[in-house]
């Protein structure tokens, strides 16, 4: 049997994606032996551009130079799988697109003629992706699972459950009812509820399910005593670009950051 | 004859960085090392924000030291609002960073730094002839991880670390399991020292000086003074130390010292504070051979396998010793102050500073990485190394700079972020 031929590439972003691939030290050993893990620039210095079974792509697109790796990869890919937060939703690097130019404009840099910077965007803003495994980063086995489900021909489907199924199963308290601003009931689960497991809110990182009530999570979250400012900022952190109807929510109105 | 020598995806580094380099009659007429990541300006995204958001959205500025932003942010915003840790906190933050230093050398030796030297185009390809030495990385990579998912809830970005102390804390069960494996990986530590210490490293000195973290009792982590020699820099004078410009073409930033180059991270730590290692750290360091102080950066991969084994003792040492009292997360008023944090982590030293207005809104950030502290000494090496191996092949001296580059354990990811420009 021909092994499947794997390529994982990381574009603009913090390569934890990429670690979570190599942080499952217990079954790294017998992966290769059952994939060909061809391309792994991060960890290879020989990463040949040709045709891959899949494509594993890190990272939103920030630069040109992401724009070409994005594209080139798309053609290179029979399957092309945006990896992580950054990749699905554009994750913290794309909360940009929400703040006020002034708060980072003086950090550009003065003396590069010509900036290479474009709007941070979530890869399929750019081209067409196969499979999402969201998350930030996304659970480690989740990645492996979906490497042996490709292997067998049968791809896991993703949750379109909240958080909040995952965490009552783990018998956590609910943070909302004691005042914290989780975001678990609009959030794709999937994650274990890994971050309420630690104590904190859910951020948003798996970025919104398909039929979550948003006007609901909102006034909920008010009526917690968080303003439209905070709730907006909150939101928009990891997803915000997943969410244009939040402007809509918040009748129009945009509370610069 | 002139001739040029473009890197232009330089592999087995963290981020993406490219290398150009021109050389004409056996001289270097160009070296340029760049960055070429794009730009994710995290100083500006945390701006408006409130204090105790900033580890959350800082923690992605790199994957593989995740631990190290989340608590420079956390000492910076306490700093800022007059707030001291209880000990036990300061001990679990340690704990963390210990963990995080633990698989980030693992992952750097084996995985990034050990095919150079093992004649291989990465650690996967190793898997056949080496597979005892890549079983060690991962022992130490599991411990590492393990350590920071029972602290942090997860490997990469933890979450249980925040302003005022710890969301959630281990249970004593935890620090049980904890000491197991800390015990289980002393030996993978040793090893690694010696497989490290047997490997031939290029002679070569840089011209740069180095800097650390330096504290009277203790290796240096989280507390102690910026220093070399007997030059040192109290953690709130930083600015004044620090003259930064950006490199034209980089998203990622060159810090220089008045305008006189100097490199950071392991190699430096344990040139300025090598006394103060485990009495098994200082054996293995005496057994590598090389005299210290130590200005040849590939020593660095020594100096991390060193200290490996120091930080499973040290690690060991705090999960034999410390005893879990609940503790609340302490509420601190919000006030309007400015806030350092300054500590050691994989790679050198980590500034982070936040200013906060009288409601804990930040209100101006400046994060200082220590790629971007060693970037302008890793190019300027290069331009010092490349004549000595111009007579070899092209193939062999790019290997020797990717070496030489890769020896820094660069992170590019940490690097690309835009600082500000003007200081006042």
């Amino acid at each position: 049997m021909t092994k499947l031929k794997v390529g994982i590439y990381g574009i603009t972003g913090c390569a934890g994606c990429q670690l979570s691939v190599i942080f499952n030290e217990d079954e790294l050993l017998d992966l290769i032996e059952v994939v060909d893990l061809k391309a792994f620039p991060f960890i290879k210095e020989v990463n040949p551009d040709e045709q891959y079974d899949l494509i594993f792509l890190e990272g939103l697109v920030a630069d040109k130079g992401d724009l070409e790796a994005a594209k080139k990869l798309r053609k290179n890919a029979k399957i092309l799988v945006a990896l992580g937060a950054c990749a699905v939703t554009g994750c913290v690097p794309a909360y940009r697109n929400f703040t006020l130019k002034q708060n980072y404009e003086h950090l550009l840099y003065r003396k590069i003629r010509e900036l290479q910077d474009v709007q941070p965007t979530p890869v399929d803003m750019h081209v067409r992706v196969d499979y999402y495994l969201p998350g930030c980063p996304p659970d480690k086995r989740q990645i492996l699972a979906f490497i042996k489900g490709a292997v067998k021909g049968a791809i896991p489907r993703p949750t379109d459950n909240p958080v909040c199924v995952e965490c009552r199963q783990n018998g956590n308290a609910c943070l909302l009812e004691i005042g914290k601003p989780c975001l678990g009931p609009i959030t794709a689960g999937g994650c274990n509820a890994v971050c309420v497991n630690g104590g904190l809110e859910c951020w948003g990182c798996r970025g919104p399910t398909k039929d979550m009530n948003l006007p609901l999570m909102i006034s909920l979250l008010k009526r917690k005593g968080f303003d439209e400012k905070f709730i907006q900022d909150r939101m928009r952190t990891f997803a915000g670009l997943k969410l244009p109807m939040l402007k809509e929510v918040l009748h129009g109105k945009n509370h610069h950051a | 004859m002139a001739r040029t020598i473009t890197l232009d995806h330089i592999t087995k580094i963290e981020g993406h960085a490219k290398l150009r380099l021109k050389v004409d009659r056996g001289k270097v007429k160009q070296c340029h090392l760049t960055a070429t990541e794009g730009a994710r300006y995290f100083e500006g995204i945390v701006k408006g924000r409130r204090y105790n958001e900033a580890h959350e959205i800082t923690s992605r500025i790199c994957g593989i030291c995740s631990c190290a932003h989340v608590i420079a942010a956390i000492q910076a915003v306490e700093d800022a609002l007059g707030h001291a840790p209880t000990k036990q906190t300061k001990q679990l933050r340690l704990l963390l960073t210990l963990g995080e230093r633990i698989r980030s050398h693992a992952t750097h030796l084996y995985f990034l730094s050990l095919p150079d030297y093992l004649g291989y185009e990465s650690a996967l390809a190793m898997a056949k002839n080496h597979r005892p030495e890549l079983q060690r990385a991962l022992n130490l990579m599991r411990c590492g991880n393990g350590i920071i998912a029972t602290l942090g809830a997860r490997d990469l970005h933890p979450v249980s670390a925040t302003v005022g102390g710890w969301l959630r804390l281990p249970k004593e069960g935890d620090m049980q399991k904890l000491r197991l494996s800390l015990d289980s990986v002393k030996k993978d530590a040793i090893a690694t020292c010696d497989l490290f210490n047997s490997l031939k490293y290029p002679e070569f000195e840089s011209k740069g000086k180095y800097f650390s973290l330096i504290h009277p009792k203790d290796y240096p982590f989280l507390e102690g003074e910026f220093g070399f020699g007997k030059e040192r820099v109290k953690k709130s004078d930083y600015r004044s130390f620090l003259t930064e410009y950006h490199e034209p073409d980089s998203t990622a930033n060159f810090v220089v010292k008045s305008d006189k180059r100097y490199f950071v991270g392991a190699l430096a730590r344990i040139n300025n504070n090598r006394k103060l290692l485990s009495v098994d750290a200082q054996k293995m360091l005496r057994q590598s051979g090389i005299s210290l102080p130590s200005r040849n950066p590939y020593h660095n991969t020594i100096a991390q396998a060193v200290e490996l084994v120091h930080c499973v003792d040290q690690a060991l040492e705090i999960c034999s010793t410390l005893k879990i009292k609940p503790e609340e997360v302490e509420k601190i008023a919000p006030r309007a102050g400015t806030g350092v944090g300054m500590i050691e982590v994989p790679r050198g030293t980590l500034w982070h500073e936040y200013t906060l207005d009288a409601q804990g809104i930040i209100t101006r950030t400046n994060i200082i990485t220590p790629t971007a502290q060693n970037l302008l000494n890793i190019q300027e090496d290069i331009r010092q190394f490349v004549p000595r191996v111009l007579k070899k092949p092209r193939a062999q001296i790019i290997l020797d700079v990717e070496k030489l580059i890769r020896s820094y354990d660069p992170c590019f990811s940490c690097s690309a972020h835009f600082l500000e420009v003007d200081w006042k």
